[in-house]
């Protein structure tokens, strides 16, 4: 062994005793096994196999599981005694195999003194020669003495076996009772735990529904909100109303784009005091009765021109109240009042306007009454006043029927004749229109020729007819009258009022011309006059 | 302008004939004398000119958006009085002429006459 050489002789006496001590352990030494304190095996030696056996099933570490049954209690108790008492405990046990009986012996006892709290511990297993397996016939009185005194330790053994089983038996099932209560106990902890669970539950889910409701009810809320600041947003850029909003401290809070014609305001003017626009300037006194809706809360309203184009707007103050009533600030709002204002004008002209015409109609007929008259009374002069009014009244309502516009000639004409036949009037003329100022003279003297032809002319008898004509020649309108069939005419003194009131109509007020001769045929006018 | 004894001499300044007709007559009825009723602020210019009245009675329009505001002026030019017949109000005249005297329309004769008799005393 050149190993060994090398070596010194301690060096090789040493590991010559480890070799003994191997071979004696493997060789010589009984069974034996380590276990820990959880009573799993962790070192097997060689030759275990007549006290241990692998049961069915997975691998087992248990030592007790690995034991053979019929060892398995005296195994059991070796132990326990050992790890409780921390000391060597010996054993006798008895095995039987193929009829024969063998005693084995079981040591057990701690490994490395009582150091630790749960040492590991050894056991060994040796099985006793079988002395009792072949006795001599000589031996058989002695060995009937001493049967008997095996019998009885065996007994006893027995007995001492029995009793442990017994106590262990009951300490397991007093464990198994408390273990039982325990689970009991436990279980019922458990129920109670999972009925509280399941009330949380419910709880939760009742509390989960609440929130689905209120959720969903906040949802409906923000959309109306929603809708409602875009109706607001709309109508603010829709309106042509210029509005501002303006806090207790003349802070712009919001304003419709329309307002910008104003205060030359813009979006990142919300926030600013409106003094501090510029533009503010064109309203000197805006502040002060701003201030004065806060002070009363009032509303103040008050018309003002602006612009280049001068139109007239009324600017209103209105408190901006909370739902407390308390005012908040204020609502300055432009509405564009330029045609009330014009139309308020234009209304002031017509009412002055007519009013010159009632009084200057009034003069007229109070003119024709008195010129009318003359003095005289009698049905003659009654009827030919109220000939005349009439037919002042009747032009007065034509042309209030085309609205004081120019009138269709011919329209005058026949109305002015309808009174006196129409049949016996023939009429001819191009459509011409005059102005009111030209119609309402020649109304007039078409009802003085008429009323003089049906009262001396040729409307005065059954034959006589009437032929009038007109026609508009470059500026100027003429108008013919000519009788034909009625009696012989002759210039008349009567009525002479007629004949001035014609030629004044004619001459003096249309600047025109008016011819009259008393022709065979009857009675011929011919009127020449500018149609303006 | 007016003489002693001498009736004084008026102008009518009236677009409606009617009226002129019979304001005229009545003035005449009255005894005074009358120019020929003129309906235009150049015909009244030219019988002021031509005929010399002593004053004038004013209608106020004149028809064709005409007023008699013009002849007015000349009257002032001319230190001849006037007075205005209009169915307007006083408050319509021009501003150089809210000092003129202005009678309604229409006008009952005395009063007519008390003013001319203010106008141009005897």
């Amino acid at each position: 062994m050149p190993f060994v050489a090398a070596r010194g002789p301690d060096q090789n006496m040493r590991t010559l005793r480890q070799t003994i001590e191997v071979q004696v352990l493997e060789k010589h030494a009984p069974a034996h096994v380590v276990v820990n304190a959880a009573e799993e095996v962790v070192y097997f030696s060689t030759r275990t196999g007549p006290y241990l056996e692998h049961p069915r099933g997975a691998p087992e570490r248990q030592l007790l599981g690995l034991t053979r049954p019929e060892l398995r209690a005296d195994v059991r108790a070796v132990l326990r005694a050992a790890m409780a008492d921390r000391r060597h405990v010996s054993r006798r046990a008895f095995l039987v195999n193929d009829n024969r009986r063998t005693t084995v012996l079981i040591d057990a006892e701690p490994i490395g003194g009582d150091v630790t709290d749960t040492p590991d511990i050894l056991l060994v297993f040796r099985t006793e020669p079988a002395g009792e397996t072949a006795p001599s016939p000589d031996e058989t009185a002695n060995a009937d003495v001493s049967r008997t005194e095996a019998l009885e330790r065996t007994i006893c053994e027995l007995n001492e076996k029995l009793q442990t089983t017994i106590e262990e038996y009951e300490t397991a099932v007093e464990e198994l009772k408390s273990a039982n209560e325990e689970m009991l106990s436990v279980n019922e902890e458990l129920q109670s735990t999972n009925e509280e669970l399941e009330a949380s539950k419910e709880e939760l889910q009742s509390l989960n529904e609440e929130l689905n409701t209120i959720n969903s009810e906040l949802t409906i809320k923000v959309d109306e909100i929603d809708r409602a600041h875009s109706d607001l947003r709309n109508l603010y850029e829709s309106t042509q109303i210029a509005t501002v909003f303006l806090d207790k401290n003349l802070v712009i809070r919001q304003f419709t784009p329309a307002a910008h014609k104003f205060f030359a305001i813009r979006k990142g003017d919300i926030g600013r005091p409106l003094t501090e626009l510029a533009s503010v300037n064109a309203f000197p006194d805006l502040q002060e009765q701003i201030s004065m809706v806060f002070a009363d809360g009032q509303i103040i309203e008050r018309q003002f021109e602006f612009g280049a184009d001068k139109l007239t707007y009324l600017v209103r103050l209105v408190p901006y109240r909370r739902s407390t009533g308390e005012i908040e600030g204020v609502v300055v709002t432009f509405f564009d009042v330029s045609h009330l204002a014009r139309a308020q004008a234009q209304q002031e002209v017509l009412i002055a306007e007519l009013n010159h015409r009632v009084k200057n109609m009034l003069t007229v007929v109070i003119g024709i009454v008195r010129r009318t008259l003359g003095g005289q009374t009698g049905p003659e002069f009654t009827a030919r006043l109220l000939g005349r009014l009439q037919a002042m009244s009747r032009i007065y309502s034509l042309l209030s029927e085309e609205h004081w516009t120019d009138i269709d000639l011919g329209q005058l004409v026949g109305q002015e004749i309808a009174a006196f036949g129409p049949d016996r009037i023939r009429t001819e003329g191009d459509g011409v229109r005059v102005s009111p100022d030209v119609a309402l003279p020649l109304s007039m003297v078409l009802h003085e020729l008429a009323t003089n032809a049906a009262k001396y002319g040729a409307l005065s008898n059954t034959a006589g007819h009437v032929q009038v004509t007109w026609a508009a020649v470059g500026d100027r309108l003429t108008l013919g009258w000519a009788e034909y069939g009625g009696p012989a005419v002759t210039p008349r003194e009567h009525d002479g009022f007629g004949v001035v009131l014609m030629k004044g109509q004619v001459e003096h007020q249309l600047g025109g011309t008016l011819g009259i001769s008393f022709e065979p045929a009857g009675l011929r006018v011919e009127i020449d006059i500018p149609r303006q | 302008m007016s003489q002693a004894g001498v009736a004084p001499r008026i102008l009518i300044v009236e677009d409606d004939f009617v009226i002129a007709l019979d304001l005229a007559t009545q003035l005449v009825g009255a005894g005074y004398a009358v120019c020929e009723p003129a309906r235009t602020t150049a015909a009244a210019l030219q019988t002021i000119d031509a005929d010399r009245p002593d004053m004038a009675l004013l209608d106020v329009n004149l028809g064709h958006g005409e007023t008699s505001f013009d002849i007015a002026r000349g009257l002032i030019l001319r230190q001849v009085p006037f007075v205005f017949l209009t169915g307007y109000r006083p408050t319509d005249l021009p501003r150089d002429l809210v000092e003129a005297p202005v009678l309604g329309k229409p006008c009952p004769f005395a009063l007519l006459q008390r003013e001319i008799g203010r106008l141009v005393p005897g």
